[in-house]
């Protein structure tokens, strides 16, 4: 269900409630740690959906290091692709900039691999305590700034599981993100 | 050493601190006087008494010291007196993982039993909960509360999965019983009851929901369970961060004011239980603005308005119950599950110690999702198996899913002869399905004439006495007011009422020793007492007397509804 929705340019952003493992979207953003396995949560999710090829092509990979993202196929999933970011993890010294690169590398990832429909998650906003206010400011941001320049991206959605990770979504999207 | 030196875990950890410092834990931290009171409630030392590590005040000890150097005079006069010291590496923070996670259930005996008052539980949840916020905890915490954070419940059930249990566990019933309305409501708006279970139940235990779905059906209640927020426990109560146990909290809270239900019914879960019912608003910072209580309640209600009938006769096996340590000790559900148990059960043992003296079943505080500490929480359980063993009974009764894991694990660990069952099981095998249940045609409340009875309201609020006032003469009774307990004797004398309803908390003499004058004065023992409570955890109060039980319990808020059904349902029984 959309909540919210934006034009920047030629794009769209979205604001909209769910299960980000579940919704029709090409790509949705993972976040992953740095031994590239899904782990549990929304990477049980991705298991449990998507089937054991996910966690096959992570492992041919073998690792993502903070501030990266790699991309592979969905599995059985209604998405096409899954990139996984590493985004800061719990209290880890300079927030902010790893979340900005690991964003940064996520939406490079994207348009190497044509990908016109995107879906970010608020990034370790949850188990991995990042500040939430910090998160979705950044990610408004670094995804606004993104759309401004050339881009292939038709649509950017941020997905959110519940009020607490929407609300702030809300507000920075209407700040002008 | 520089603050270079020392893990950016630890600096974080000590950022983190002083929020976590209330009255409540800072007592803790300076009044231990490490008399060793303690030692013999805890099942940790009981069992492996060999090991000073296994000891409440050295697991306490470990804030204690972090606190005495950072934030307590004594530790920057004589830090090395007073055990001062704040961990450095990542190594140290491992060693309080283990100590923290790997020799503690957050019980709460060893607080019952400490004449200082220290609540030895608390501290240990607050360094959980510093250790977790910087990622260091064991592997099961790890999984569980992500699997929390990212799908909405602890189990990682996901919402297909979810409702295909439901659905199958309709078919069942449909069958089963031959009545379309038999079936699992889901997301119904406006119903008189929202029904909240364990994750547990859906993935490995789905007999309990079909269990409480056949009573919910006889009663022909008016129930529904939600697609999201469904979730009643609360792994933040054991990871000590209460940031997501108010999250999901806020889960429950949100979906049951979009349903417009009217009660939260909380399955059998000790944890869920107290993380819903008791810290839940807390976490979250939210006023608890709505009604919920446990499944207990609601079953023991059904049997006690007549809505189910139960032969006890079906369930003969010699029984004894377990208290968990969230639903008694730490929210003070003793009574009702007994009372139960003796409407459903023919041969009801009491284990001993019981109650709020009741040995953990070793399962407690998430111990359960961290294998890498099952040896050690086996061998702690010796003392437990031994509790077990002396009451002879074939069935061993808990309202928790935790104890119905941790005991499960003792009996099969220590060779026991007997399993472990639930209430809501022994109801619905002790049912009597006279005919299909009818769906519920709501009697207005006015139908519970009360006219010709005299009903002393004593409170110590004008409001609550107003409006339990205004109920009762809206339904022809007449009522007389009494704000203290002295002024409740009193009356009682003077004015001989029907009933009384009695407030606990009151100043001077409170509800416990007016209800206990009552019973104990030959002119006024008959009298009936409904107790109207905003505080659960006094039922001690009245329970731990020497005097026969109220004929009459509720728990505030409570609605017009409710004390009318009991006011003449006590009034129709005193006759």
């Amino acid at each position: 269900m959309t909540m919210v929705e934006k034009k920047i340019n030629n794009s769209k952003v979205r604001l909209v409630r769910g299960d980000i493992t579940d919704i029709d979207v090409e790509a949705f953003i993972y976040d992953i740690t740095a031994d590239a396995k899904l782990g549990t949560g929304y990477g049980s999710a991705i298991m449990a959906r998507g089937g054991k090829t996910v966690q096959e092509e992570l492992d041919a990979i073998g690792t993502c290091p903070t501030g990266e993202a790699i991309i592979t196929g969905a599995g059985k999933m209604k998405a096409k692709h899954i990139i996984h970011v590493n985004g800061p993890k719990f209290h880890e010294p300079d927030q902010e900039g790893k979340l900005r690169s690991a964003i940064t590398a996520a939406l490079k990832r994207a348009e190497e691999n044509q990908i016109k429909q995107l879906a970010f998650p608020p990034i370790g906003t949850g188990f991995y305590q990042v500040d939430l206010q910090l998160c979705t400011r950044v990610l408004v941001d670094a995804v606004s700034e993104h759309l401004k320049g050339t881009t292939g991206l038709d649509e950017v959605l941020f997905v959110a599981l519940d009020t607490r990770e929407f609300k702030p979504f809300e507000a920075h999207i209407g700040q002008g993100g | 050493m520089t603050k270079k030196d020392v893990s950016w875990k630890v600096q974080k950890m000590m950022e983190l601190l002083p929020p976590k410092l209330s009255r409540q834990v800072v007592l803790s931290l300076v009044s231990c006087v490490h008399c060793g009171m303690c030692n013999e409630a805890c099942h940790y030392v009981k069992s492996i008494p060999d090991d000073p590590k296994m000891t409440p005040s050295y697991k306490a000890d470990q804030l204690r010291k972090i606190f005495k150097a950072n934030h307590d005079w004594t530790g920057r006069v004589a830090p090395k007196w007073v055990g001062a010291k704040t961990p450095i590496t990542e190594e140290d923070l491992e060693e309080l993982k283990d100590i923290a996670f790997g020799t503690c259930t957050n019980c709460r005996r060893c607080t019952y039993n400490c004449p200082m008052g220290v609540d030895t539980a608390t501290v240990n949840r607050v360094m959980r909960g510093l250790l977790t916020r910087v990622g260091v905890m064991p592997e099961g915490v790890w999984a569980v509360s992500k699997d929390s954070w990212e799908i909405g419940n602890q189990m990682g059930v996901l919402m297909e999965d979810y409702q295909e249990t439901l659905e199958w566990i309709s078919e069942e019933l449909v069958d089963e019983l031959g009545d379309e309305k038999a079936a699992i409501p889901i997301d119904k708006k406006n119903a008189n009851i929202v029904y909240t279970v364990n994750p547990r139940e859906v993935k490995y235990d789905p007999r309990t929901i079909t269990n409480a779905a056949m009573i919910f059906y006889a009663a022909g209640e008016d129930w529904t369970m939600p697609s999201f927020g469904w979730d009643q426990t609360n792994f933040g109560l054991f990871s000590g961060d209460d940031v997501m146990g108010g999250n999901i909290y806020k889960h429950l809270e949100e979906k049951f004011k979009e349903l417009s239900g009217n009660l939260l019914v909380i399955s059998e879960c000790g944890h869920g239980y107290r993380s819903t019912r008791c810290e839940g608003p807390n976490w979250s910072a939210t006023p608890q603005d709505f009604r919920m209580e446990s499944s207990v309640t609601t079953m023991l209600r059904y049997i006690k308005e007549g809505k189910i009938k139960v032969d006890k006769t079906k369930n003969t096996e010699k029984v004894t119950f377990h208290d968990s340590c969230n639903n008694a000790r730490s929210c003070g559900l003793y009574e009702e599950p007994r009372e139960l148990l003796e409407l459903v059960t023919t041969d009801f043992q009491e284990m001993y110690p019981n109650r709020q003296e009741n040995y953990c079943c070793t399962g407690g505080g998430g111990a359960m999702s961290m294998a890498e500490y099952t040896p050690r929480r086996l061998k702690s359980g010796k003392i437990k198996a031994e509790q077990l063993a002396a009451t002879g009974a074939k069935i061993v009764v808990t309202s928790c899913h935790n104890c119905v894991d941790g005991l499960g694990d003792l009996i099969k660990h220590y060779k026991l002869d007997m399993e472990v069952k639930q209430l809501v099981d022994l109801v619905a095998e002790a049912l009597v399905m006279e005919k299909p249940a009818e769906v519920p045609e709501e009697k207005p409340a006015e139908a519970a004439t009360l006219a010709g009875y005299k009903i002393l309201v004593v409170d110590d609020e004008p409001d609550m006495r107003t409006f339990l006032s205004t109920v009762f003469e809206d339904n022809g009774a007449s009522v007389i007011e009494a704000a203290d307990g002295e002024q409740a004797l009193t009356l009682a004398k003077s004015e001989k009422p029907s009933l009384v309803t009695l407030d606990l908390s009151m100043p001077g003499k409170d509800g416990g020793e007016v209800y206990a004058s009552i019973r104990q004065d030959p002119q006024l023992a008959k009298l009936p007492v409904c107790i109207v409570t905003g505080r659960p955890e006094l039922r001690k109060l009245i329970y731990d007397r020497d005097v026969p039980r109220p004929e009459g319990y509720l728990d505030k808020p409570v609605s017009e509804k409710d004390i009318l059904v009991n006011a003449r349902k006590i009034l129709d029984l005193s006759e």
